[in-house]
């Protein structure tokens, strides 16, 4: 794109770099490393977990997947912010009180085991290493976009630098990193809207658009060059256009490898698609018969109309009074780009109607829209109260009550950003539809902005969303490398391996476990290049719900969990959720070939609405089985996560 | 250390219990109340959208009547729910910090009869020793 996004993009790093170097001068002790030193106010801390907590997904994922489907992601930024309420009601306060450093402290603090610290720090391992997955693919396809440096440039940069910081500085050296980056992010999110809004009209004015014409899909407003995905990008290598609406000419420069030319409708026996009366003498027809592997000649076109639809007499087959109409589906074999006429509809782009109100495209996938969207909430709720890396930045508060502040102060920062995610979907809809044929609505807070009339104000604009991008990648990176290398060094290395080592060879764990992480999701990010950044960060959820969330809320306020029934739980719910959406996508790529009811698919794509009530039955039932097994002074830990700090029963693990 | 100063410590594994029991019920029933109301707005709303759609889909401002309040709304009713809940919170830790009050012991009053208090170091040992692990 150009030397100003560039720009942006080299300030917010060299700031990032900086203010690392700069805070870790203070930071010395084991403490410092670990939590801060327990010692970061309510508004600086509550800036750093909004700062930490707005990853990838946030701040790009969520206004393209607005963009994409609609009302239905709006559930995505809500869940998100509110998910903080569950964790304030039920978790905050117990979980500092108890004075642990880690979840795994939780674990075994509660429940009197070891083995149980080695499971949950497993866990911490895993949903880590699931979350660094989007951010580092994040950091790449931004540069990618911004720049055309190779993929892996970006995960380059934003892998080494944080790492290079939280090896120097631990968890104090980032803390005010993230808080500035939140600021960063919010201004980043909230003053292009601002100008877009000027420009383009407002947010109701661009939703209104959608509720006057509800049978309409997005035009395109002049000729536009559309680039395709191939089939290793699969299914993103596939274009649907609207059945109802206006078609033109895709005129192919480089000519195209099709893989599949179809319509979009399965036809029944006997019925046959024939051209409207407008598309005589078009190839498409003569493609349509060959339907696979058709070759396109440099300067090839294809018309994108909807077909009519006939059956074995020859007459038009009706449905509901009108005669029907065929979309025109493409899959392509190899990358290619065509040029789509002004005013033809945009492929994959939703109705209207689809997209403004419930039940669109997102839940009304497999045809069970309500369930769809219960499970979403349920693991956009549960899991935001099950992050371990949030979780470890409760530990920095001074006491239980200054961590229930800064829960709902990261409640209003995180609400602040949010509201302004839809806006960007909804500009993007009515100003940029061709992101719809890409399948790069992921990118609308980059790209949107270079639509403004002005190139030097897109530039600028478009620099000021990259670096608050780039803020989100490097602040959740740091978060997680911090709560992995913390819970090697500290629980493994720590407590498991020597536990007799002293604090500064603990220190020195933790700084190579850090680059050795870093080095790792380095790796994976660069392995994940064409999974979807939304779905890598819906695993993590769906593991942290199933796993952490029912550990953390019965382990705070039942007496009679035992370790047996907590661990049991939280392995069955973690690993079944976890093995039901990796089967998930399994499917979606083709890979497994499987048939399954459209009720069970869309209870594997979304598990937490039966994983979060079965890891909790498994650790009720399993209690109840090995109810000897509950330690001999519960009442005195219960005291301890609900007594306010001024009773004397808390208790640091480690002294300051 | 701090069990001088608070000689909670000593409390008897009943006593314990009775006091956990009641400083969590109340903080408990709070919890679940202001949960409620949440869970109520959050599962409600699919409910609306779906049996309810023309109010749904009503439109208002621009916006659909849905859209209006998830998008936008949401935000700030979790923000008063969790001001509300701080507010009775401290209110409930501030009545509970004098755990004799809790338990409806007067204060200055023996907690256990004499000789029994000798338990006391022995209990703080065994505290000490668990730290260490």
């Amino acid at each position: 794109m150009g030397l100003i996004p560039l720009l942006f993009v080299v300030l917010i790093t060299v700031i990032t770099i900086g203010l690392g170097i700069w805070a870790t001068r203070a930071s010395r002790t084991a403490s410092d490393f670990f939590v801060a030193g327990r010692s970061v106010n309510v508004f600086w801390n509550a800036s750093a977990i909004s700062g930490e907590y707005l990853s990838a997904a946030s701040f790009m994922g969520i206004a393209g997947m607005l963009m994409k489907n609609g009302y239905d992601a709006l559930w995505y930024p809500v869940g998100y912010a509110t998910g903080y309420l569950f964790l304030l009601l039920f978790i905050a306060g117990p979980l500092r009180r108890f004075g642990a450093y880690t979840i795994p402290d939780f674990a075994e603090g509660r429940f009197d085991s070891p083995l149980f610290r080695k499971i949950a720090v497993t866990f911490v391992l895993f949903i880590g290493l699931f979350y660094t997955m989007p951010q580092m693919k994040g950091a790449g396809v931004t540069m990618v976009s911004i720049l055309q440096w190779p993929y892996w440039a970006g995960i380059l940069v934003v892998g080494s630098v944080i790492t290079f910081n939280v090896a120097l500085g631990g968890m104090k050296g980032i803390t005010i990193v993230q808080a500035f980056q939140y600021w960063a992010k919010l201004f980043a999110i909230a003053a292009p809207v601002f100008v877009l809004m000027a420009v383009f009209g407002g947010y109701h004015t661009n939703l209104e658009a959608n509720l006057r014409q509800p049978a309409q899909t997005p035009k395109l407003s002049e000729r536009v060059l559309l680039k395709f995905k191939g089939q290793r990008d699969a299914p993103a290598n596939v274009i649907t256009f609207p059945a109802d609406e206006a078609g033109g000419s895709l005129i192919f420069p480089q000519g195209a490898q099709v893989a599949r030319l179809s319509s979009a409708r399965t036809l029944k026996p006997g019925e046959r698609l024939i051209p409207l009366a407008s598309q005589h003498g078009d190839p498409t027809f003569e493609y349509l018969q060959m339907e696979r592997n058709i070759t396109l000649p440099r300067g090839g076109y294809i018309t994108t109309y909807p077909m009519q639809v006939i059956d074995a007499r020859g007459q038009p087959v009706m449905e509901n009074g009108k005669p029907v109409r065929a979309p025109l589906r493409i899959e392509f074999a190899e990358p290619t780009e065509g040029y789509l006429a002004a005013g033809a509809a945009v492929p994959n782009a939703p109705s209207n109607q689809r997209w403004i109100e419930p039940f669109g495209t997102l839940s009304g996938k497999y045809g069970y829209p309500l369930l769809y969207t219960y499970s979403l909430i349920i693991a956009l709720v549960c899991g935001t109260a099950g992050l371990p890396h949030i979780l470890v930045r409760f530990y920095t508060n001074p006491d239980g009550r200054s961590a229930k502040r800064t829960t709902m102060l990261v409640m209003v920062m995180l609400g602040c950003f949010y509201v302004f995610t839809p806006v960007w979907g909804a500009l993007g809809r009515s100003v940029m539809p061709q992101l719809y044929a890409n399948h790069a609505t992921d990118t609308v807070v980059i790209r949107l902005p270079m639509m403004l009339g002005s190139p030097l104000l897109g530039q600028i604009l478009s620099g000021i969303t990259s670096a608050g991008a780039f803020a989100a990648f490097m602040s959740t990176f740091s978060g997680l490398l911090v709560s992995m290398s913390g819970a090697m060094a500290h629980d493994i290395y720590g407590k498991i391996l020597r536990p007799a080592s002293s604090p500064e060879e603990r220190l020195r764990a933790f700084k190579v476990s850090a680059i050795g992480f870093g080095a790792a999701a380095m790796l994976l990010g660069y392995l994940v290049e064409t999974f979807d950044i939304n779905m890598m960060v819906g695993w993590a959820f769906a593991i942290a719900a199933a796993s952490y969330f029912p550990l953390l809320l019965i382990g705070s306020w039942w007496r009679g969990l035992t370790k047996y029934g907590a661990a049991i739980g939280m392995l069955s719910g973690g690993l079944l959720s976890l093995a039901a959406i990796v089967t998930s996508m399994l499917l979606d790529k083709k890979i497994l070939a499987w048939h399954i009811s459209p009720l069970v698919r869309s209870l594997m794509e979304q598990p937490a609405i039966w994983g979060v009530p079965l890891a909790i039955l498994v650790m009720i039932v399993v209690s109840k089985l090995t109810a000897l097994h509950i330690p001999q002074d519960v009442h005195r830990k219960m005291l301890r996560l609900h007594a306010p700090e001024e009773m004397g029963v808390s208790k640091d693990y480690i002294d300051r | 250390m701090r069990d001088e100063k608070h000689p909670i410590h000593a409390l008897s594994e009943e006593e314990h219990a009775r006091l956990a029991h009641l400083v969590m019920r109340r903080q408990a029933a709070l919890s679940l109340r202001v949960a409620a109301v949440f869970l109520l707005m959050v599962l409600g709303l699919p409910l609306v959208n779906y049996y309810l759609p023309a109010l749904a889909n009503r439109p208002v401002l621009g916006f659909t009547v849905s859209w209006l309040f998830l998008g936008v709304l949401f935000f700030p009713i979790t923000w008063a729910l969790s001001a509300y809940f701080i507010r009775q919170t401290d209110r409930i830790e501030a009545e509970c910090a004098d755990w004799r009050a809790v338990l409806g012991i007067e204060a200055g009053e023996p907690l256990e009869p004499e000789g029994v208090g000798e338990v006391k170091p022995a209990f703080i040992e065994t505290d000490a020793e668990k730290e260490q692990e």
